[in-house]
């Protein structure tokens, strides 16, 4: 399998991340997911068959194709298995960590995968800024996932030292402060608009793994608030084989809904 | 409270006539799904006010609510309006702190409707374990020492909304209430069973002998049904999967125009305060036959 020469940023943060899926994980999603859920399809047709995915937290193995629509609507969970009822059923295997990956982006995120889309600004009840809310990684940040973080927006009101409000736990402080609490799994991956990172095991603290192409080891630490783990040589990300490249475009999402969550994105796709 | 076997029929106006200002009330709804929004508009051309609001993900309804001054305090995961972005007027009260904002995650107000819905004292959870979602209502999560093992648990206090409001498929006059297919939606589960009134607006009423053929798809019991509506459409511009999706073009509009509150004015203008009963908000969207274009899923 060759690899592609002409691709976009949106087209590699999708396969980079798919490539990081295998068939062992029971992967769920929540809303304006677009490339998580581009990522969950994309795996599927080609190296992970066996991944099992619960479309929008309800369409068991759903099969809707392609993506049709948000990734949180109905038009989703077509073809699945079984529509899993959210107040027992889901909550159960939430809880119990049955289903175990969950991808989040939000508004800031810190050098411990912590992560914030509650509010801008040093007081909760007097925001600078008032963002959507929690959701679903108020509690999946808890419930001992595997974590897959992703943002379209690296750059230093994104990457902050600290959270202005700790909505998702990662990494907490870092070291074992996240087993002190008795929490299993995090943060295991961040793939930006800039870059691949994951967390130096013992600090927890976030690593530069690869860059993507154009794009230097100094334009990334210059674009993050925080100074990151940086290994003596770090590669740049590898191209989307060409055949993944394919399927993305003609199969799993024709009509590139990816690229919805490039608005405010200073890449652009 | 328990509702008896008899005629629970009402018209909107009658049902909203249930919400009192000040009410707690827990609404069905999801960013761009299933929400009773044609009750929605009526609460707000009956100028309620006070209102504390519960939800898992709160949309359009509960952004129109808060424009028109229904409000005092929202609890809920998140306000959006999913791809159409920010809820604005959502966002300029809480930013102008006009709005109480009660956050929690999705499983802490679940597990406090839950104790609710079982008359329990509180139920736990392991939710938002070390995050700063917790420390916001020291009234109602709490961290506490669970009694067996000694390892942390937040305890989530019981919460019992005084009206629980719900849009669903069909149901016999006695309020037996049916979803096709049966409840998928955490607040159509547990937002019911919490609440101490409850009302329904439905697409269809149907005969209690066509309940009695089909009672699997019954969600919804007749003696926890106080007040029920026909309001065909009555989730518009949501959807009501599988029956009709939402109404991108009514969505994008109101995306746009909220962005300033004199958008957000002309709106509700032209699609609440303008139109005097839902028949007339049906008149000016084309009437149902032209609503049959949002029964496409693809």
């Amino acid at each position: 399998m060759g690899t592609a020469k002409e691709y976009t940023i949106d087209e590699l943060m999708v396969v980079t991340l798919a490539k990081a899926f295998t068939s062992d994980d029971i992967i769920l999603n929540g809303t304006v997911s677009f490339i998580p859920v581009s990522a969950v399809l994309l795996a599927r047709a080609t190296h992970a068959p066996g991944l099992t995915w619960v479309a929008g937290a309800v369409g068991v193995d759903a099969q809707p194709g392609s993506v049709i629509g948000n990734t949180l609507d109905p038009t989703m969970w077509k073809g699945c298995v079984m529509y899993l009822p959210q107040y027992e059923d889901m909550w159960s295997y939430v809880h119990r960590g049955t289903l175990e990956t969950f991808c989040i982006r939000g508004a800031q995120i810190d050098q411990y995968g912590n992560i914030n889309n509650s509010i801008i600004g040093s007081d909760y009840h007097k925001p600078k800024v008032r963002l959507p809310g929690s959701a679903g990684m108020g509690d999946m940040g808890s419930l001992d996932k595997r974590v897959f973080i992703w943002s379209t927006t690296h750059n230093p009101r994104t990457f902050v030292k600290k959270v202005d409000f700790r909505a998702c736990v990662g990494w907490l402080d870092g070291g074992g402060s996240r087993a002190k609490l008795g929490l299993r799994n995090g943060p295991q991956l961040v793939i930006t608009d800039l870059c691949v990172m994951d967390f130096e095991p013992t600090s927890k603290r976030m690593r530069l793994v690869s860059v993507h192409r154009g794009i230097t080891p100094k334009q990334v630490q210059e674009q993050t608030a925080f100074e990151l783990v940086m290994p003596a040589s770090v590669p740049e990300t590898p191209a989307p084989d060409a055949e993944y490249l394919r399927l993305l475009r003609e199969v799993v999402d024709p009509k590139a809904m990816r690229k919805i969550e490039f608005r405010g994105s200073a890449t652009k796709v | 409270m328990t509702a008896r076997k008899e005629d629970k029929l009402v018209s909107l106006q009658q049902a909203a006539a249930l919400v009192r200002d000040g009410d707690t009330i827990a609404m069905q709804g999801m960013g761009t799904q299933m929400s009773p929004l044609a009750l929605v508009r009526e609460l707000i051309r009956a100028g309620k006010r006070d209102l504390q609001v519960a939800m898992v993900v709160g949309g359009i309804g509960l952004d129109w609510m808060i424009a028109a001054g229904c409000v005092r305090k929202v609890m809920a995961i998140i306000i959006n309006l999913d791809e159409f972005g920010m809820a604005n007027n959502f966002r300029r009260a809480a930013e102008a702190q006009k709005l109480e904002v009660e956050e929690y995650t999705e499983h802490q107000i679940l597990t406090r409707l839950g104790a609710g819905a079982m008359g329990l004292p509180f139920g736990v959870s392991r939710s938002g374990l070390g995050s700063d979602v917790i420390g916001l209502h020291p009234d109602t999560t709490k961290v506490i020492e669970c009694p067996f093992t000694g390892k942390p648990v937040i305890a989530c206090r019981a919460l019992e909304p005084d009206v629980a409001i719900l849009h669903a498929h069909r149901a016999d006059r006695f309020g037996n209430v049916q979803f096709f297919p049966k409840p998928i939606w955490t607040d159509v589960d547990v937002f019911p069973r919490a609440a101490k009134k409850v009302i329904v607006t439905v697409e269809e009423i149907v005969e209690n002998e066509e309940i009695r053929r089909t009672p699997i798809h019954t969600g919804i019991p007749y003696f926890k049904v106080d007040a029920l509506v026909h309001a065909p459409y009555g989730a518009h511009p949501c959807s009501l999967f599988p029956k009709y999706n939402f109404d991108r073009a009514v969505f994008q509009r109101y995306a746009d125009e909220s962005r300033t509150p004199e958008g957000t004015r002309a709106f509700l203008d032209e699609f609440v305060y303008g139109l005097k009963t839902h028949d007339q908000y049906l008149a000016k969207l084309g009437g149902t036959a032209a609503l049959k274009r949002l029964e496409s899923w693809d």
